[in-house]
């Protein structure tokens, strides 16, 4: 993907998703998170009961007018808004992202604010784009004062995690994780591709290719989905990391991975809200490095472990009849 | 769980002592930060043996809680030390995580959007770490204020808060020391006024007596009988004062000995130090253990 995209003009679409535990002792019910993700008076928070829980803030806008990282140092001034969400699914995992369309070229001078505002989620360059550039710019981050989903998505995720509804009690400590993804067109004929990395402990960075003609909500719903699985991959390989399992601590050790019952294991479902002409880019990563093939040996190693720490005790039970 | 680690003086040994228990927790398997309010003169760094002795040159919490970044920086301790003995991580060890301040730092007024970024910043800690240990300047400062004020803040109320007051085993740290809890402008009548529960706030403030020389250690025994007797006295009279101050024996979590290597080094002290090279005490490092486990045990917490 990396060298077809200069060949024809392009078209970038980025953003940065930032997932974590909602920090309540119980899970909201729909209700509740329409409370919490109501971003707006003048619009309503999208609730849906199937597959699972879900809940999806209407969006909100913000302007900026700065310049866009560039890997090779190009100066690019881009003007326009940039959208943030933010979603609940189970009432659980919060996911609070931002994310923009860059268009090749935009006009030479700064146009008056109405120009971008019909234009919603559109960021638009003084000039010519290197999308290239940008796009590699983008996922290894600006330096101060460049355009920065990430940031625009943690202000939404601070300002969400103050919620009144919000008790503080979360079941168990947890860590944040970062998705920042690109997407640039790939040429006619060609199927969509997906280079996923784990960049950093909490960083993970996605490069799409994504074929012309593609809805865009539809590549942010995707990347929001990889953002949770993810999130929730790395969360539990972290709990059983730091647990003692099959040591004389293991009644322990299955008390620690207690709320991983509780909590987290019903929430695996990849795809649950993605585009089918984009699921493709699920199975390559089933393929390699096949997500869910690793969550269903961790679940199924805390089931064993439960399973058998539960042994003694029916033995008890039995023998004090 | 939130643990402010507070002090009249300076030289209390707040800084080094927390350090070690924020250590401790660590070793124990507890995800550990230590967020370096000593806005003044940031030395956690030094502490923990990480670059960046005297503060970072940019992106600490000052810069932070003065909205200059997104986020402050962090430094894993395990990765980065230079410390010989830390940087084996032990096996089964939780994370110990250093939130540096800025090398130009100097204490600053709190106002409205500073107090909202710091009680972000202790929710977002609170829901990553189990202990989150915060070094306070000396005194009273606007830090203490603002964390004061922050956790009386409806978001932090549900958030287990401790903290930690150290003194030195002197007839002034102890009268300063009380002062600072007990005052008329200390934080219980001061700072706290209004904001906090009296009662409540009050059974959450423990004294930690810093750099006590022990008359029965082994340290003292070639001294002579007179300064025995004297030695004996003075403590018995330090106790009865500190009884009198409200700061008597119940309410105090822990006691560290006059230790050399916590004086010159100001640095964690590690097995490797009592057993191997053997330059530190073993009361030192057992009186640390102690006070790590009390720190996060209830039944060492409450009503006195």
């Amino acid at each position: 993907m990396g060298t077809l995209g200069r060949t024809r003009p392009t078209t970038l679409a980025c953003g940065e998703v930032r997932t974590c535990l909602l920090p309540t002792s119980q899970a909201l019910d729909l209700r509740a998170a329409g409370h919490v993700l109501r971003l707006r008076a003048d619009e309503r928070v999208l609730a849906s009961e199937r597959p699972n829980l879900y809940a999806l803030s209407p969006d909100t806008l913000m302007g900026v007018d700065c310049a866009l990282p560039a890997s090779n140092g190009a100066k690019v001034r881009a003007v326009g808004t940039v959208v943030a969400r933010a979603a609940l699914t189970e009432g659980r995992v919060l996911q609070a992202g931002s994310f923009f369309r860059v268009p090749d070229t935009g006009p030479d001078q700064r146009q008056p604010w109405g120009h971008y505002l019909v234009r919603p989620g559109v960021v638009e360059p003084l000039g010519k784009l290197p999308a290239q550039a940008v796009a590699e710019g983008l996922l290894k981050g600006g330096r101060p004062g460049e355009l920065d989903p990430g940031l625009i998505a943690e202000g939404l995720l601070t300002r969400l995690l103050r919620h009144p509804l919000l008790d503080q009690k979360s079941p168990f400590k947890s860590r944040r994780t970062r998705l920042r993804w690109v997407a640039l067109p790939v040429p006619d004929g060609h199927g969509p591709s997906i280079d996923f990395t784990v960049a950093e402990d909490d960083l993970r960075t996605v490069r799409l290719g994504i074929p012309e003609g593609t809805d865009q909500t539809a590549v942010v719903r995707l990347c929001e989905d990889l953002a949770l699985h993810d999130w929730l991959l790395t969360t539990l390989v972290r709990m059983l990391d730091g647990s003692r399992f099959g040591s004389a601590d293991g009644p322990m050790a299955v008390l620690a991975l207690r709320p991983a019952v509780d909590h987290l294991m019903h929430l695996w479902m990849p795809r649950a809200r993605v585009d089918r002409k984009l699921s493709a880019l699920w199975e390559a990563l089933e393929e390699r490095p096949g997500f869910s093939r690793q969550w269903h040996t961790l679940v199924q190693r805390i089931r064993d472990q439960m399973a058998l720490q539960a042994i003694p005790l029916l033995r008890e039970a039995l023998t004090a009849r | 769980m939130l643990v402010f680690a507070a002090s009249d003086k300076g030289g209390t040994g707040r800084s080094v002592t927390s350090a070690n228990l924020a250590y401790q927790r660590a070793l124990a398997g507890d995800d550990v930060c230590y967020v370096d309010f000593d806005f003044g003169s940031p030395t956690a760094a030094a502490v923990f043996d990480v670059p960046g002795e005297l503060g970072i040159d940019e992106g600490g919490l000052h810069t932070y809680l003065e909205a200059g970044t997104g986020e402050p920086a962090r430094v894993d301790i395990w990765a980065h030390t230079l410390h010989p003995v830390l940087r084996n991580r032990p096996n089964g060890s939780g994370r110990l995580v250093l939130l540096p301040g800025d090398a130009s730092g100097g204490e600053f007024a709190t106002d409205q959007d500073t107090l909202r970024r710091c009680v972000d910043l202790l929710l977002r800690l609170n829901s990553e770490f189990d202990v989150i240990i915060v070094d306070l300047s000396a005194g009273r400062s606007y830090a203490m204020d603002m964390v004061l004020e922050a956790t009386a803040q409806p978001e932090l109320r549900s958030v287990e808060a401790r903290w930690l007051v150290f003194h030195r085993w002197t007839r002034q740290h102890v009268l300063a020391a009380s002062g600072l809890v007990f005052g008329e402008h200390g934080i219980l009548n001061g700072a706290a006024a209004g904001l906090h529960d009296k009662d409540t706030l009050r059974q959450s403030i423990r004294f930690v007596r810093a750099a006590v020389p022990d008359p029965e250690s082994a340290l003292w025994s070639q001294v002579s009988p007179a300064q025995s007797v004297w030695m004996q006295r003075c403590d018995d009279y330090l106790r009865q004062l500190a009884s009198d101050r409200k700061i008597g024996d119940s309410v105090v979590l822990g006691t560290v000995p006059l230790e050399p290597v916590l004086q010159w080094r100001e640095q964690l002290i590690t097995e490797e130090d009592v057993l191997s090279t053997q330059i530190a005490n073993k009361e030192t490092l057992e009186a640390l253990e102690e006070l790590a486990r009390k720190l996060t045990d209830d039944a060492h917490w409450g009503q006195p």
